[in-house]
């Protein structure tokens, strides 16, 4: 592995973010010659779509598409990796960028450790693992996760007492438990904005009494219930461990609400609500799923076919927005909706077991708190032009992926390719620009 | 079946509410007012269908709809909307629409689409009503007794023929919901029994004094931050119009009871019935037009000039009343004359625009109520013998 940010503190291209896009662009612009140093913020990289059970419409399994993408780029050598790290400011200069980048403590030395696992095996203070959705449990310093890359050992200092066995287990003297966070600056010339989206909070909207029962799930943790290497290896309900019988998706459950602030449309809730529903009717065969939706947006290459096969399949599509959901006793849920396309009559409240909310997809980074790029009217990075998609308003800097706006997978690889096209093509021009033009 | 459509009907409706910028023609119909409503859990006929009504041009549909009087107005569904649409602005302002329609006048849809017309109207018959009760006062006659100043049989006469005109629209206005309501059931095939009627009514006429449906505006999970009893809505409402019941209660009884303009002491009862309305009323007016509105929900709860027209109307009328009281006791001067005449004057104006402006809603409401419960009545029945 490259040691440029340390070494030289020059890169060709800075990419901010280690998902699917930034490892997209990271890898096509390394493959072109380029020097290429990719800032994560989390302890691995992979961004969501390693945390993902399947994708869709293919319902190709996600870790085997992600994880050799992952690999793939920390063999890479052209690209350097620095995880846990998170960009504090970018700076134009004559010629390219000044990053500043803050590599925040593990408490473990990457350049020791090995990855063996000693310490998280020797370790006995427990706690909830982030990674899968704070269901499970891992201990207070362990590898992020199976396929985490690097291999790294990461100390939760939340959860540590440190009792110090991690340091008396480690062959190599790894553990750092003075470790400090660490600035550096760095040189770009080019920077790829690949920081990805958040989701809004779960209690984003009161009616839904999230706060108030463990049987309303984001999204994302439905993904881990389905994934075989998940909380529990299969799927229950959170409150009791009930293999649920009802299974409801509340789709535009956090964004094409102006009333919370987010009327765009996240664009993938629709296709993995589907998708979670097929697996679900894998998974839970006597199980009865239900999608309450505004409208269904299969736009997609092969997309209105995957919910037509899932309308074949049985899965119950309702037309009419969610507009309460009221906990019961027994830990099930009681829906209020209209049901818009099936004319008039009482509403019933509709009892479910589990509820999966379709949350909003939002910026995960501000990049113009400390940046000069502009963001759009959605608060996402926004685009130079409309035929220019991956340019932003900064000349040099590049956006791609759910950093510009909601997007599936395909069309963040499709953009991230894009936006690697457009950097070697700007550095080259910025390279036969004349000397005095830079002055 | 073949239905008529006017295609401008969206249009007419947006005059009649925020000042003609209401947006609800971004509604996409799906169906969060109606099920986030307590009050349209039973029928889920309103506001999306109404909203829907609107939208595609079917005005009989939507002026012979019981339902959009079925509404209070609590705007959780305007505080919950994803596309910003105000359903509950949108109900009130098809509800003056309907108050228009049935107004064969023309004078209502004038008072209510502009805020322009409902002064001119204002204005009109102040000075309409001023003119006829000074045409026949005494001049310099600073000290006489009020009903010496104006005659008391006078001002006696134009209320009682202000009461048959008002009466008289009221009921054609009445009589209009009630044949819209019964063509447009026909149509439908809704089979409506006589018998059912007088329990309907009673229902309507229940809630009318209860309030029994009202209280369940903005009762449901989760619990909105808690409110004393006496800020809630309904009290609120029913403060005012339990004290405007009692105020003309009071009125009628003097009228029917009492020579005109002998002194009474004021421990008279209907001296008493009547001061008691007026404080009640004036509490419940104060809370509406004052009460400070949560922060989060300030955007969407800007009052119209509709919506504080009448309560500064009936607020002022009640001031000068009560003050009228306090002054009979006094010796008499040229402002106790004014205040007489701005009180007498405008107790007429709101008599005069009850058939015009929102307003009418306390007689147009409580027909809806019935006719909605006569419709219903053989499910209700059903519902009933299964339970």
């Amino acid at each position: 592995m490259l040691r440029l940010a340390a070494d030289s503190g020059r890169v060709d291209v800075l990419v901010v973010g280690g998902g699917i896009a930034g490892l997209q662009a990271a890898l096509d612009l390394a493959d072109q010659g380029l020097k290429v140093l990719i800032c994560e913020q989390q302890a691995s990289i992979g961004g969501h779509m390693i945390e993902l059970s399947k994708v869709f419409p293919t319902l190709d399994c996600a870790s085997c598409i992600t994880t050799p993408k992952m690999s793939a780029a920390a063999h890479h050598p052209n690209i350097e990796i620095l995880t846990s790290t998170v960009v504090d400011g970018i700076e134009p200069l004559h010629a390219g960028h000044r990053v500043r980048v803050t590599r925040r403590p593990t408490y473990v030395n990457n350049d020791k450790c090995i990855g063996c696992r000693l310490c998280e095996y020797a370790c006995d203070t427990e706690c909830v693992d982030p990674f899968d959705a704070s269901l499970g449990a891992t201990r207070a310093i362990a590898v992020p996760f199976t396929n985490a890359i690097p291999q790294k050992a990461v100390l939760n200092p939340d959860a540590c007492g440190t009792c110090g066995t991690c340091a008396r287990v480690c062959p190599t003297g790894a553990i750092e438990f003075d470790q400090q966070p660490e600035t550096l600056e760095i040189e770009a010339g080019a920077v790829v904005l690949a920081s990805g989206f958040a989701l809004n909070a779960m209690t984003v909207k009161p009616q839904y009494n999230a706060a108030r029962s463990r049987n309303i799930i984001s999204a994302l943790t439905m993904e881990r219930l389905l994934a075989p290497h998940g909380p529990y290896g299969r799927v229950l309900r959170p409150s009791d461990g009930k293999i649920p019988g009802s299974i409801a998706f509340v789709q535009c459950a956090g964004s094409r609400d102006a009333s919370i602030g987010v009327p765009y449309c996240s664009r993938v809730c629709c296709m993995y609500a589907i998708k979670q529903a097929m697996l679900l009717s894998g998974a839970l065969p006597i199980a009865d799923i239900t999608i309450y939706f505004m409208d269904i947006r299969a736009f997609g290459k092969g997309y209105e076919s995957f919910y037509q096969n899932a309308k074949a399949m049985g899965i119950n599509f309702v037309r009419g927005k969610v507009a309460r959901i009221v906990p019961a006793e027994d830990g099930d849920l009681l829906l209020h909706v209209e049901r818009t396309e099936e004319g008039i009559g009482a509403i019933e409240p509709v009892r479910h077991d589990l509820v999966v909310l379709a949350q909003g997809m939002i910026p995960e980074w501000h990049a113009e708190a400390c940046t000069p790029v502009h963001p759009g009217p959605d608060g996402f990075v926004a685009a130079s032009s409309l035929t220019s998609p991956t340019a932003t308003s900064v000349p040099g800097i590049f956006v791609a992926g759910a950093a510009a706006g909601p997007k599936d997978i395909v069309d963040t690889i499709a953009e991230a390719g894009a936006a690697a096209m457009q950097v070697t093509r700007w550095l080259r021009q910025e390279q036969q620009r004349p000397v005095e033009a830079l002055v | 079946m073949i239905r008529d459509v006017d295609p401008a009907l969206m249009q007419k409706i947006r005059r009649y509410g925020k000042g003609g910028r209401l947006q609800v023609e971004s509604c996409f119909q799906c169906g969060n007012c109606t099920a986030v409503c307590p009050l349209a859990q039973d029928s889920a006929g309103f506001p999306r269908r109404v909203i829907r009504m609107a939208q595609v041009g079917m005005e009989r549909e939507l002026l012979a709809s019981e339902d959009l009087w079925r509404c209070y107005a609590c705007g959780e569904c305007t505080a919950t909307c994803p596309r910003a649409a105000d359903p509950a602005e949108f109900m009130a302002a098809a509800r003056s629409y309907a108050i228009s329609r049935y107004d064969f006048t023309g004078l209502a849809s004038l008072a209510s689409r502009s805020v322009l017309g409902n002064l001119l109207v204002f204005a009109g018959l102040s000075l309409f009503f001023a003119l006829l009760l000074l045409s026949r006062a005494t001049p310099s006659s600073a000290h006489l007794p009020f009903f010496d100043f104006v005659p008391g049989e006078w001002v006696h006469a134009i209320g009682v023929a202000l009461f048959v005109v008002v009466g008289l629209s009221m009921v054609a206005g009445l009589a209009s919901m009630i044949l819209r309501f019964l063509s447009e059931r026909r149509r439908e095939g809704v089979p409506l029994r006589a018998g059912a009627l007088p329990a309907a009514m009673a229902s309507a006429i229940l809630e009318a004094l209860s309030h029994q449906r009202f209280r369940q505006c903005n009762a449901e999970e989760p619990a909105p931050a808690a409110q004393p009893w006496y800020l809630r809505p309904w009290v609120v409402h029913l403060s005012v119009m339990g004290g405007f019941l009692a105020m003309l209660l009071a009125t009628t009884l003097d009228y029917l009871l009492k020579p005109i303009g002998s002194p009474v002491p004021p421990w008279y009862p209907m001296r008493v019935l009547g001061a008691a309305g007026g404080l009640i009323c004036l509490y419940g007016l104060a809370i509406m037009l004052f009460r400070a509105e949560p922060e989060d929900e300030a955007h969407w709860r800007k009052r119209t000039f509709a919506e504080w027209f009448f309560p500064v109307l009936l607020a002022v009328t009640v001031l000068t009343g009560l003050s009228a009281e306090i002054l009979v006791y006094l010796p008499m001067t040229p402002a106790g004359h004014a205040v007489f005449i701005v009180h007498v004057v405008l107790a007429m104006d709101l008599v005069a625009m009850l058939p015009l402006t929102r307003f009418a809603h306390v007689l147009y409401r409580p027909l809806a109520l019935a006719l909605f419960a006569w419709r219903h009545a053989p499910e209700r029945q059903a519902a009933a013998a299964e339970a």
